[in-house]
C-alpha cells in the first residue's frame, strides 16, 4: 500500500456502529515474526524454542516459534481498531492456537461479524477472527464478542 | 504442532537467523546451557486445585516492553514518552490505559511456579479471557490461577487454569479468563 493509499483510508469508516451488518469484514494488521522480538525479555527469551534455531531444532521444531500470546495481541489490536473502547469493558476474546508460527512468518489478521443480538440500546456483536501465515494455513482462530452502542 | 516439525537435513546454527559474531554466539551459548535445569513436566508439576498468587505493578515502562515487541503503537497506552518520561496519557478511559491482553501474558509467570525450574516443553494452546474493566497504566494488580482440570484429548495432556486479575489496591475485577497448557 502506498502513501497515498494509506491517506485515502478514512480510519473513523473502521469503526463498527450498531447499524455494521452481519458478514461486515475486519481490515487486519500485518507483522512479520521477528526474532529479534520473539526473543526479547518480555516475551520469549525465558524459553529457547522462542528463539534459537540450535535449540528449537534439538527439541523436533523446524524453527523458533512465536508465542501463541503474540498473535493474541495482533488480533487485539485489530479489533481495538475497529470497536475502539468497546474492547476494553464486558467483551470477550476467546482463541485457539492451532497451528505454530515460525521465525520470519508474515501474520495477517482477520475478522468478519457473525452474529449480532440485540442488547440495550445498541447490540452483542460476536466477530469470528484469525490469524493466518502468508501462504494462507491459518495459525490461530477465535471468537470476539463485544457490546457496540449498548 | 506438526507443522513445526523438523525434518531437515541440514545442522542449524545460532546465527542462521539475525547476524552474530563469534562473541555474540558464544554468550547465548552460555545463557541456554545456564538455563537447564532438571524440572518436572507441567502436567507433574500440577495437582487440580492448586492456587497460585502475584502482584504485578503495571509500569508505563512494562507496558511499553509489551507493546513495542508486538509493533502495536496505539497512543491509549502510552504512559511514557522520549523526552517527558512519564505522563498520565489520554485514552477514551482519561488517561493511559494498558493493552486489553497484557495481563493475559503475564498469567505463564504466575501458573507456572516461578519458585520451580520452569517446565520446558509446555504450549499456551488456549485462551478464554473476559475483558471486563479497562486497567490503567500505573495500576497493581494481583494475578490469582488456580488448577482446574488436567485432561488428555488426542493422546496429548492439558492442563487448565482459571485466572482472576484484580486490583490490589480497589479490589476492582478486571479479567476473568480459562486458559489451557499442553503439557509433554
Amino acid at each position: 500500500m502506498t502513501a497515498r493509499e494509506t491517506q485515502a483510508l478514512n480510519l473513523d469508516e473502521l469503526r463498527i456502529t450498531k447499524d455494521t451488518p452481519v458478514g461486515f469484514e475486519l481490515i487486519g494488521v500485518k507483522k512479520k515474526a521477528l526474532i529479534q522480538l520473539m526473543g526479547s525479555r518480555l516475551w520469549g527469551r525465558f524459553n529457547p524454542n522462542h528463539w534459537d534455531p540450535v535449540y528449537a531444532a534439538e527439541t523436533g521444531l523446524h524453527a523458533p516459534i512465536q508465542t501463541g500470546e503474540m498473535s493474541t495481541a495482533y488480533i487485539a489490536e485489530m479489533c481495538v481498531n475497529h470497536v475502539g473502547a468497546a474492547f476494553f469493558r464486558n467483551a470477550r476474546m476467546e482463541c485457539k492456537y492451532i497451528a505454530s508460527i515460525l521465525a520470519n512468518d508474515i501474520i495477517t489478521t482477520g475478522g468478519v461479524v457473525s452474529a449480532k443480538e440485540p442488547k440495550g440500546d445498541g447490540y452483542r456483536f460476536t466477530l469470528d477472527v484469525w490469524a493466518d501465515d502468508e501462504h494462507g494455513q491459518r495459525k490461530t482462530v477465535g471468537t470476539v464478542e463485544v457490546d457496540i452502542d449498548v | 504442532m506438526s507443522d513445526a516439525t523438523a525434518g531437515a537435513a541440514r545442522t542449524p546454527r545460532t546465527d542462521d537467523l539475525r547476524p552474530m559474531t563469534s562473541v555474540q554466539i558464544a554468550q547465548e551459548r552460555a545463557f541456554i546451557t545456564s538455563l537447564e535445569e532438571e524440572c518436572q513436566t507441567y502436567w507433574d508439576m500440577v495437582e487440580i486445585g492448586d492456587e497460585l498468587s502475584r502482584v504485578l505493578d503495571l509500569t508505563p515502562e512494562l507496558v511499553i516492553l509489551y507493546a513495542d515487541a508486538v509493533e502495536d503503537f496505539n497512543p491509549w497506552y502510552e504512559g511514557w514518552k522520549m523526552n517527558t518520561w512519564r505522563i498520565e496519557g489520554s485514552s477514551p478511559f482519561g488517561g493511559a490505559i494498558v493493552p486489553p491482553l497484557l495481563v493475559s501474558h503475564f498469567v505463564l509467570s504466575v501458573q507456572f511456579d516461578h519458585t520451580k525450574p520452569f517446565a520446558i516443553g509446555s504450549i499456551h494452546t488456549y485462551h478464554d479471557t473476559e475483558l471486563i474493566e479497562p486497567i490503567p497504566v500505573g495500576s497493581r494488580v494481583r494475578i490469582t490461577t488456580k488448577a482446574i482440570d488436567k485432561y488428555i484429548k488426542r493422546e496429548r495432556r492439558y492442563v487448565r487454569h482459571e485466572v482472576l486479575v484484580t486490583d490490589e489496591d480497589n479490589g476492582t475485577l478486571y479479567v476473568r479468563e480459562i486458559r489451557d497448557i499442553l503439557s509433554l
